[in-house]
């Protein structure tokens, strides 16, 4: 069985992102950029099912500007065959995303595509629902364990209650949560193998895919400063306050 | 404790903008490897490696340090499982020849990695280290049996590898080494006891390649009656599995000031199995072969030490309030303390010097490459030239600013770094060896002055120099004020330089004790103008990508910290080009009794 | 335009998180319709018709309808959603997961978690971790928007008196499968991800009064850590320790008692959402940094906040 990995490329989750002092965007100019964490588990699960046997071929997915082929390179030193890269200079939202993923899944024949449950830039938690719904095949959203059966597979989700366990027809899409499993550090000898790995580039148009943007974005700003404490005389104000101003309890 | 992050972006700037990775890349020895496409990448997850697994040993290291139980090292917490996958990682054979499955890279890419490792876990790259060094010695000097059995599974870090050199007689001064190696057979039985062995006996790998310094009975005195011996922990078995233990056995540990996680021992040998290195009475030679790497090694541990105990500095900076800003009028809000001058000017010494080091001590590492792969002959030679001139000064220079930096660091923290539960004592602690091991400062600069300099009568020194001043020309053709003030304290560096190397010249040739008594500033001048030199060239490329609006932070950045360079460390060149000119004969004039 | 809010609910009474979303509707303005979509739900959709300003429940009850599968949920939003011009959902794990599925269908973009409301089609939320805000205009016929619930006040649960009509069954996908579930464990929650954390200090002054937090943390779900000092001073093991030599945790609802908040633990907790200190020493730095502090004898505080709590 083939799988589908999509990998973001995205600012390094160390970096703390400030909003553009003309409101005009989040500054990221220069800024470090890294793997989103949660693509990391993905093609982490992807590397360990072909090693377990499940998995014949891992192809990593990426979309974006042309510097995605490093991410896409990352993803091929921690164990992926082949990487594609679908070339785009201008903004591609979820549903864009979503779209050219399935005209890849069309092409590719994967019976299994994995994402990381949302990139921590717009944190918007989408693609794999949205890709999900264009192809008709189950979901398998937030999972923390994933088991490959007969034409199943058996998801652990982590919801709101704690877990939930479903079972899913093949093909699928699934999208990981953190505690799926660790990524593994990439080894050096890796990183020189994954130089010769293939990678395709091609561009939105040759997959017949419209990508314009649907959501337009303005006025980037920073939250509102934390409001000066204040001293509260006794426990009822204070558990009045925590109820009713902070509503955290 | 302190976290780490390594210095990626500052890295890659100095590989490929001022050391020249791309030339090193197109050597017909790499070609193959496709460098440039590889470097930012191993960058990156050496980085990971190194903040995420080891830099949060490090603390432990310091707290718990390496201990014996029942005649066993047990290495600090969490080390083992560090070194197994440093080792599975392929990171120990980063630079290692690829026909023992090492990754063939050149030394300006194992450079940063190493800076990384030793930024995060000084004591725990220390093994490597050494490791390396001893397998330096056997690729260049063993006999191919020896290398066949012994240096795949050293390139792999299967197996560590350490140098044991220091006797308790025998320190600074190896000539006077004691060790005693009798023949049997094919191979020699050792007798005697090393001291400061670092990474001596650990439980990190199966088996330990000690490289050991001893004589025969008949030997000569001196140092030409040194041979060089590898004495496995474990003995090998003709079919590479491992054999009886060899009778080396670790003693005692040393307690130490600093580099607590890593096990310092004495070792004793009894009818210890060893096998001949390259040639009997040549072993100080042999040792010799891999000195510059070791000495560049050290003075990149002065440099990630500076880097790590800089980063500790700032976040501590950002984060502490205390006092008000200097307005001229009181009252407002507290501030946090890098808004405080004298704050700023500790952050900017540290930052300053930390670059140029970096710039200067990569510059070396491709020296290292191209003296050794540069297909003319004549081009290698140059290269090496001016390595083996400079190399003392990398050792020395970078490891003395790792102490003052790492000194600053503390002070930074205030109150608070006097405190051990910051850590910002620990860099300071563990800084402070690394102007002692590998050759003291005092050595070091005996081997500039009293070596390399006069060698040739000054000739590397006056290339080193012209190169200095194309750069000063440069600069020169530009406008901008900065460019304008490094060029003039550049200038001014480097006459501080010569006069200082006409001066040295001139005492060697008259008073050679005096000249020695004073060689320590004169290395200590030359440093800080290779630093400013670097940071020239580096504030001409910051010039030129600023012109073009590439990364403008970064480069508005380098700008500003070279011309800090230039306005407030450069100078100190021309106070010791001063003590230099001045001679060392008030240094001597005291008798022994007058002390 | 009416606005559908797809309610999220356990079968018999809907979840609070719903009534959130349902303030969210009304700012957006026109109708505000509700649906009900589960197994047996008449009174998850009785519950919803009493909501204040909701003026019509749509109620679909199938077994396929149970647990919210995506798959089977999303069908029938979309069929619903052509009469709205927008779709609502809490942003919990319910309604992320059959949101998106729901705009790709309808071939429209979704907002996600969105914190205001600015005007129809503009709305503000957070992205690069809560770091930035934003306003996103949606030009699609349908909005698709999930909430996020604590950023809307609750709409009254009683008040409403919406009718509750039956809706059309959309057949099962028959592609997923709803086996089992496993709420989480009544025990305490981890340190570094719990959503409560109480916090106590060396004028604890014993392992033994370390207890009076446990009476409280195990009123508010909360888990409990500790400063260096107490660690050192052996009230706690050293894996309760918050702080830059212990845990960094970031939780809803930091609660710190008796600790004076000296810099080293405020590195591991200042990223908490709301800060609340007791102690009765009211020169100690922890009060600079929290939201509420109250000046107190912790042996009398704490106990009288268990009590009212």
């Amino acid at each position: 069985m083939k799988v589908l990995v999509a990998v973001k490329r995205v600012v390094d989750y160390n970096v703390n992102v400030r909003a553009k002092t003309d409101g005009t965007g989040a500054d990221i100019a220069n800024v470090k950029m890294s793997m989103n964490p949660f693509d990391e588990v993905a093609v982490e699960e992807a590397v360990r099912l072909k090693e377990a046997g499940k998995v014949s071929e891992i192809v990593a997915v990426s979309m974006g500007v042309s510097a995605c082929q490093d991410t896409i390179r990352t993803a091929l030193a921690m164990g992926a065959d082949r990487g594609i890269l679908v070339e785009s200079d201008t903004e591609l939202q979820s549903l864009a995303v979503a779209k050219l993923l399935k005209a890849l899944v069309d092409k590719e024949a994967p019976g299994l595509v994995l994402l990381g449950k949302q990139a921590i830039d717009d944190d918007s938690n989408q693609t794999a629902q949205m890709l999900a719904a264009l192809l008709g095949w189950a979901q398998g959203t937030f999972i923390s364990k994933l088991e490959l059966g007969d034409g199943k597979a058996t998801v652990i989700r982590e919801v709101d209650g704690g877990l939930e366990t479903d079972s899913l027809t093949m093909p699928t899409v699934i999208s990981v949560d953190l505690r799926l499993n660790e990524p593994r550090f990439v080894k050096l000898p890796n990183i020189m193998k994954a130089k010769k790995k293939p990678l395709e580039v091609i561009k939105p148009d040759a997959l017949g895919v419209d990508t314009s943007p649907r959501l337009v974005y303005s006025n980037y700003r920073e939250p509102p400063a934390r409001k000066a404490g204040i001293k509260v005389p006794d426990v009822a104000t204070l558990v009045d306050k925590l109820k009713n101003e902070a509503k955290v309890i | 404790m302190t976290v780490y992050a390594a210095p990626t972006r500052d890295m890659l700037f100095v590989m490929t903008e001022l050391a020249g990775l791309d030339e090193v890349a197109a050597l017909p020895d790499y070609q193959e490897l496709g460098v440039t496409d590889v470097a930012e990448a191993i960058l990156e997850e050496a980085n990971k490696f190194a903040s995420e697994v080891l830099a949060p040993l490090n603390w432990g290291g310091d707290q718990q340090g390496a201990r014996m139980e029942n005649g066993q090292v047990i290495s600090s917490p969490g080390f083992v499982d560090a070194y197994k996958n440093f080792a599975e990682g392929g990171w120990n054979g980063l630079s290692a020849p690829i026909e023992y499955d090492g990754q063939g890279l050149p030394e300006l890419l194992n450079t940063p990695t190493y800076e990384m490792w030793n930024a995060a876990n000084m004591s725990f790259a220390l093994a490597p280290l050494l490791g390396a060094g001893a397998t330096e010695c056997i690729k260049h000097h063993g006999s191919d049996e020896l290398k066949a059995t012994y240096l795949p599974k050293m390139i792999s870090g299967e197996w560590a590898g350490t140098m044991d050199l220091t006797e308790p007689a025998a320190g600074s001064d190896l000539s006077n080494v004691k060790c005693r190696a009798v023949p049997e057979g094919d191979h020699y039985l050792i007798n005697g006891q090393k001291i400061f062995i670092t990474w001596g006996d650990h439980d990190m790998t199966d088996n330990i390649i000690h490289l050991v310094l001893a004589r025969l009975p008949d030997a000569p005195e001196g140092v030409k009656g040194i041979s060089l011996f590898l004495m496995p922990k474990f003995l090998v078995n003709p079919d590479g599995s491992l054999g009886a233990r060899n009778k080396v056995d670790c003693v005692g540990l040393e307690h130490k000031l600093g580099i607590h996680g890593s096990a310092t021992c004495t070792l004793a040998y009894e009818d210890a199995v060893g096998y001949l290195v390259g040639n009997l009475n040549q072993g100080l030679m042999h040792m010799f072969t891999m000195m510059n790497e070791a000495r560049l090694k050290v003075g990149i541990q002065g440099l990630a030490i500076s880097e790590r105990a800089y980063q500790a500095a700032v976040a501590y900076a950002k984060e502490r309030v205390q006092g008000f800003a200097m307005k001229g009028t009181r009252g407002g809000s507290r501030v946090t303390i890098i808004n405080h001058p004298d704050v700023r000017r500790m952050l900017m010494t540290m930052k300053s010097q930390i670059e140029a080091m970096r710039a200067f001590n990569y510059l070396i590492a491709m020296h290292m490459d191209m003296s050794a792969h540069h297909p003319d002959p004549e081009a290698r030679k140059a290269y090496k030239t001016r390595l083996e001139l400079l190399i003392p000064v990398t050792k020395a220079w970078c490891s003395e600013l790792g102490i003052e930096i790492a000194s600053i660091g503390v002070q930074v923290f205030g109150g608070m770094g006097f405190v051990e539960e910051t850590g910002a004592a620990q860099h300071l602690r563990d800084a402070r060896i690394a102007t002692i091991y590998e050759g003291t400062t005092g050595i070091q600069a005996a081997d500039l002055a009293g070596r390399k300099l006069v060698m040739d009568k000054g000739a590397a020194m006056a290339s080193v120099i012209a190169d200095m001043r194309a750069v000063e020309e440069q600069l020169a053709g530009a406008s901008s004020d900065d460019l304008a003030a490094i060029r003039s304290s550049l200038g001014e560096g480097i006459k501080a330089l010569s006069i200082g190397t006409e001066a040295m010249l001139a005492a060697m040739a008259q008073n050679p004790s005096a000249a020695i008594a004073n060689s320590v500033n004169y290395l200590m001048l030359v440093g800080y103008v290779c630093g400013g030199w670097q940071m020239a060239r580096a504030a001409l490329v910051a010039n030129q990508k600023l012109a073009a609006g590439e990364d403008t932070d970064f480069y508005q950045t380098k700008l500003i910290t070279a011309r800090f360079y230039a306005d407030q460390i450069l100078p100190k060149a021309t106070a010791l080009a001063q003590t230099v000119k001045a001679g060392g004969e008030s240094t001597l004039a005291l008798t022994e009794e007058q002390f | 335009m009416s606005v559908l809010v797809i309610a999220e609910h356990d079968n018999a009474t809907i979840k609070k998180a719903t009534l959130s979303t349902v303030t969210a509707a009304s700012k957006i303005g026109g109708d505000v319709h509700v649906l009900v979509a589960g197994k047996g739900c008449q009174s998850a959709a009785d519950a919803a018709a009493k909501i204040a300003g909701v003026s019509k429940v749509l109620m679909a009850d199938a077994p396929h309808y149970n647990h919210e599968l995506a798959e089977n949920i999303a069908p029938l939003v979309v069929k619903l959603a052509s009469g709205y011009g927008h779709v609502l959902t809490p942003a919990t794990t319910m309604g992320k997961n059959f949101m998106p599925r729901v705009a790709a269908l309808l071939d429209v973009a979704q907002i996600s978690e969105i914190i205001a409301v600015e005007s129809a089609d503009t709305f503000v939320r957070p992205i690069y971790a809560g770091n930035v805000f934003v306003n996103v205009q949606s030009k699609d016929a349908i909005k698709v928007i999930t909430v996020r619930a604590t950023s809307f006040d609750a709409a009254a649960a009683e008040g409403g008196s919406a009718a509750v009509e039956s809706v059309e069954i959309t057949p099962a996908a028959g592609l997923s499968e709803y086996l089992s579930q496993e709420l989480t464990k009544s025990d305490r929650p981890e340190l570094t991800s719990a959503r409560v954390v109480i916090a106590g200090g060396r004028a604890l002054g014993s392992s033994e009064n370390f207890k009076l937090l446990d009476d409280l943390a195990d009123k508010l779900g909360a888990a409990v850590g500790a400063t260096r000092a107490a660690v050192d001073a052996g009230y706690v093991p050293n894996d309760y320790q918050i702080g830059q030599t212990g845990k960094v945790i970031a939780p809803e609802l930091y609660v710190g008692i008796g600790l004076s908040g000296a810099i080293q633990h405020l590195a591991g907790m200042k990223d908490s959402k709301v800060i609340v200190c007791i102690n009765k020493d009211e020169e100690a730095p922890i009060f600079q940094v929290s939201d509420y502090g109250l000046v107190g004898d912790l042996f009398t505080v704490v106990p009288e906040l268990t009590k009212a709590l």
